[in-house]
């Protein structure tokens, strides 16, 4: 990873490449990005409060920010997968160090929250949702969930490269995991002896640090915030130590 | 630019093998390849494109490398520029490099020339401020034109290698890596190169090129290698290397 430094300047450059190809060729580019979480809130608060009547104060806002907290996760985590194999071309014949793919993919991931954030905040507005100094401790929220998507990347963009079908496994597990992080649903419908696997899921911690100061409008407990800043370090080394492990051998497959 | 003393070693090779494992089944499944791993029975074939090379070149130094298709030479290129890894041995090298082994490498048809040369020059290592420096001198040199403000997509073979070209030229480096790239643009433009490639030599940058062409190498090489299956089977002045290769060529056409 520390290779990365000297090539600074290029991974901004490849930041705004990938938010330009996303954004250039619709007019609606920008607004597309916030519509699409709201517009999947509006279909998750029907179908919650309408057909399985469960009561969670103010859902939209919990679903929206759980939504945008699991929608630069998984989509940064399939966008790094595919980065290597985008740039093989480039991975074979220039002396480019590998890790700015993914890294620009996180990175822009980021700045795609960020903007996804300002509709958020418009939500707690109208449906008067207390707005609390708490907001202010996202950054450190999104920089621990950054760190946790981009070891994630690191580990399975590699994998991405050997096996061209992990990509299709991957999107599977994460549907699992989006099951298994209450996300659409509050912890409290789920029955007591099935907590022990939302619990294990490290996924739920990264995304309790993000949505406690929005929905709960409180700085998340020492405790929580320990365990998921552990998480994300952890797997960013795993996946930091993986790819410059597996990197001198990705040119070979590409 | 830190260019070493006459005739001090830059360049030092240490019985260089690369090793492409081919895998004899293609398998760019996870399930197949999850199945033979179980079974036990995946089968690689290795493919030693370098073996046990070694060889060291001196500042200032023009070494041609000759070679039937396949014989390692783009190889042997690859691994000097850090490209591949290899797979024993070492590569000792210090300082500034250009591997030139492709023509405008990563670039993004949608950019106009001007974006292309930021792009391309931050792929190649350089910052956007070394850039900016040296901006005016790139276009100058490309002969471009107004056409640097257009999409490359519009451009002419011949325009996109006088950009590329521009581009990797427009610093001087320690070591110079040319894998045939010789024919860009019109012949006034293939002057302007081999004009700025003298400069270079003149100046002390030790170059390594790959020519399939054996005027090039005698008129331009103060050196030569002969690589044939991976191995280095003769080094020494181009006009002794370049007869005995087109004389086993001869031979073996005959």
């Amino acid at each position: 990873m520390a290779a990365v430094f000297p090539y600074w300047d290029l991974t901004w450059e490849l930041v705004q490449r990938e938010l330009r190809v996303r954004y250039r060729r619709s007019l609606i580019g920008f607004a597309w990005t916030m519509l699409q979480p709201m517009l999947m809130m509006g279909v998750l608060h029907i179908a919650f409060s309408t057909i399985f009547r469960f009561n969670v104060d103010n859902y939209p806002v919990y679903v929206l920010a759980g939504l945008l907290f699991w929608n630069f996760f998984s989509q940064s985590i399939v966008t790094s997968m595919n980065s290597l194999r985008a740039n093989g071309g480039l991975i074979q014949k220039l002396p480019v160090p590998k890790s700015v793919f993914p890294l620009a993919v996180v990175i822009s991931g980021v700045i795609n929250l960020l903007l996804a954030l300002l509709p958020l905040l418009g939500l707690l507005v109208v449906t008067g949702h207390p707005l609390r100094l708490s907001m202010l401790f996202l950054p450190v929220s999104i920089a621990i969930a950054a760190l946790f998507t981009l070891g994630a990347g690191l580990l399975l963009a590699p994998l991405a490269v050997f096996f061209h079908d992990i990509v299709e496994l991957i999107g599977v597990i994460l549907q699992i995991v989006l099951f298994l992080t209450p996300i659409m649903y509050p912890m409290a419908i789920v029955p007591e002896r099935w907590h022990w696997i939302i619990r294990f899921n490290p996924v739920r911690s990264i995304l309790e640090v993000f949505r406690d100061p929005i929905y709960y409008g409180k700085i998340p407990p020492a405790s929580h915030l320990t365990v998921a800043a552990l998480l994300a370090v952890a797997l960013f080394a795993l996946g930091a130590f993986a790819f410059s492990r597996t990197s001198r051998r990705i040119t070979h497959y590409l | 630019m830190h260019l070493a003393a006459p005739g001090e070693t830059v360049l030092e090779l240490d019985r260089v093998s690369l090793c492409y494992r081919l895998a004899k089944q293609r398998l760019p499944s996870f399930k197949d390849y999850a199945i033979h791993w179980v079974k036990g029975t995946l089968v690689y074939e290795k493919f030693w494109a370098l073996s046990e090379v070694s060889f060291s070149v001196a500042r200032g130094e023009v070494v041609g490398i000759v070679g039937r298709n396949g014989a390692g030479k783009s190889s042997l290129l690859k691994v000097i520029s850090r490209v591949l890894e290899p797979t024993t041995g070492s590569v000792r090298f210090d300082g500034r490099l250009a591997p030139i082994l492709e023509l405008g490498t990563g670039f993004d048809h949608e950019l106009t020339g001007r974006e292309n040369i930021f792009l391309n020059g931050m792929l190649l290592g350089r910052t956007r401020r070394e850039i900016r420096e040296r901006i005016d001198a790139i276009v100058d040199y490309s002969e471009l034109g107004e056409f640097i403000e257009s999409p490359i997509r519009a451009y002419s073979s011949g325009m996109l290698g006088r950009l590329g070209f521009s581009i990797a030229s427009a610093w001087t480096p320690d070591l110079l890596i040319l894998d045939e790239v010789f024919a860009a643009g019109d012949a006034a433009f293939t002057r302007k190169c081999e004009k700025t490639l003298s400069d270079f030599r003149d100046a002390g940058v030790t170059i390594l090129l790959v020519s399939h062409s054996a005027p090039i190498v005698l008129e331009t090489c103060t050196r030569a290698l002969w690589l044939e299956r991976g191995k280095l089977i003769a080094d020494g002045k181009p006009e002794e290397v370049v007869a005995a290769y087109d004389k086993s060529t001869y031979e073996t056409a005959g």
